[in-house]
């Protein structure tokens, strides 16, 4: 057992690499954070293209479906290999935005922020829909009939109901986008499993890696226990409610 | 007939394979009240949503203040602003299940409108509004949310909310069906004012009182057309077609 732990849990390469490999999850973290804006407004975006109205918008709606599914369908991975693999050579597109190294980060960081913000994009917007579909139709036919018009009454009426049954669902696309961070590194970017991975090709000693997955542990199981008290909270809502909605 | 302000004229309505209404010719006169009984399913509810559009018709006109409402461009689609600014500044509509913004409080549910649309001030559709739920009843209650509001106090709400458009017609969609019993008069009375003051409204119930009371016309619906039409009396009372008595039968032997 001894070797057990001194390749999973030998403390003295643990508090060597403690900085470094906190540094980087420090990176997980900003890529998390950037993608996570984006994408929760994209998201939105996505899902209000597809909840529009009339048979003009019909293009945009059979559009967004397309894009929605074909993003869920093809792996994170790939995507992030495809955009960070071809757009570089894409001359037509000008160079600050095809090798992108805004506010002092590398263009692979800014590649995984967009692989991130289009997949996530599309997940989030299956989770707004599924909040908006959760809004009874008499909201939107009543903000209708007062002569909203079809965005003004999501903007007012609809999104903000919506947005309140979906925190638990959203917090755990938030959960997986945290997790997810980590496939940048195949991109050659310097976020903690990368440097991990170093440590490890170097002392042949996983214990860095285990003080990584220790940092998701801090960050994640909240979060997961906090999914679990949401959805209470809406089911004890739901049921306080239910009586007034028959009144 | 008084000046005419809502006149349809072969409103043919399908809901897919489904057709809602078959032909429905109608007339309302300023200032009229009405009333429109039916069996459930008979498209009563469908005809005040073709009146302001909600259902646009596939076939037939509907004129609101003299203008077709159903031609134009983008007619029928429900989405064309030409004729639903016109029709929706004109026509107010309560529904059934109140449908007040659950995420607003009393007062605000009455302002969002006549803000975001009407472009009115926060001050000046305040004091509308104000003035407004103190008409139906409710100046006590303008900072509570509709949770906290009684059934009736809702529907009454949703009244207030229609009036601060300033509509020209107002259409009430079984209004005190979803009602606790003895929450029904308190609705049924701010109706009442409403139509003592000489607004235009087009009501699909089934309160036999309140048509008989106030009403000016009785229009008796059934499988899509118009089968009967009257003065209150006439239709209530000795009603000339076979199926206006059997519906009349059922619903007053209670």
């Amino acid at each position: 057992m001894n070797v057990f732990f001194e390749q999973y849990f030998d403390f003295h390469i643990m508090g060597e690499h403690f900085g470094q490999v906190f540094e980087a999850f420090l990176q997980n973290l900003l890529i998390f954070v950037v993608a996570g804006i984006v994408a929760l407004v994209w998201g939105l975006v996505l899902a209000l293209l597809r909840q529009s109205p009339g048979k003009k918008l019909l293009p945009f709606r059979v559009l967004t479906i397309a894009y929605i599914d074909v993003l869920r369908a093809i792996p994170l991975l790939v995507i992030i290999l495809i955009i960070s693999g071809g757009v570089p050579f894409l001359t037509f597109i000008p160079k600050g935005v095809r090798i992108p190294e805004w506010f002092g980060e590398p263009d692979p960081f800014w590649y995984g922020v967009a692989a991130l913000v289009f997949v996530y994009g599309a997940y989030m917007a299956e989770v707004y829909r599924a909040g908006i579909e959760a809004v009874p139709r008499g909201q939107m036919e009543a903000a209708r009939s007062l002569g909203m018009s079809h965005l003004q009454a999501m903007r007012h009426i609809v999104v903000p109901q919506a947005v309140t049954k979906i925190p638990a669902p959203m917090l755990n696309e938030f959960i997986s986008l945290l997790k997810d961070t980590t496939l940048v590194s195949f991109i050659a970017f310097g976020e903690s499993t990368l440097v991990s991975r170093e440590i490890l090709a170097e002392q042949l000693n996983s214990s860095a890696l285990i003080l990584t997955a220790f940092f998701f542990l801090v960050i994640c199981l909240p979060g997961a226990r906090l999914v679990d008290y949401l959805i209470k909270r809406n089911q004890s809502r739901i049921t306080r409610g239910s009586h007034i909605e028959v009144a | 007939m008084a000046e005419p302000m809502v006149q349809l004229k072969g409103v043919r309505k399908s809901f897919g394979k489904l057709e809602v209404l078959k032909g429905v010719d109608l007339g309302v006169g300023k200032g009229e009240v009405i009333c429109s009984l039916g069996p459930s399913g008979s498209g009563k509810s469908t005809l005040l949503r073709c009146v302001n559009l909600l259902a646009p018709p596939e076939e037939g006109e509907i004129f609101l203040e003299g203008r077709d409402i159903c031609k134009g461009p983008g007619s029928g689609t429900g989405e064309s602003s030409w004729n639903l600014d016109f029709v929706r500044q004109r026509v107010g509509m309560v529904f059934q299940q109140f449908n007040l913004f659950p995420h607003k409080t009393a007062l605000q549910n009455v302002t969002l409108a006549p803000q975001r649309v009407l472009g009115k001030s926060k001050a000046e559709s305040e004091e509308k509004g104000r003035a407004l739920l103190q008409r139906v009843g409710l100046g006590d209650r303008l900072g509570q949310y509709p949770e906290t509001l009684s059934g009736g106090q809702q529907q009454r709400v949703a009244i207030a909310r229609a009036l601060a458009m300033e509509p020209h017609v107002m259409l009430f969609d079984e209004v005190t069906s979803a009602l606790d019993p003895e929450l029904v008069k308190e609705v049924l009375d701010t109706m009442r004012e409403l139509a003592q003051e000489g607004m235009t409204m087009l009501v699909v119930t089934h309160e036999i009182g309140f048509a008989r009371e106030v009403g000016d016309q009785v229009v008796f619906m059934d499988g899509g057309v118009v089968v009967e039409q009257g003065e209150p009396k006439q239709v209530l009372d000795s009603p000339r077609e076979e199926r206006t008595q059997r519906f009349l039968g059922l619903v007053l032997e209670r």
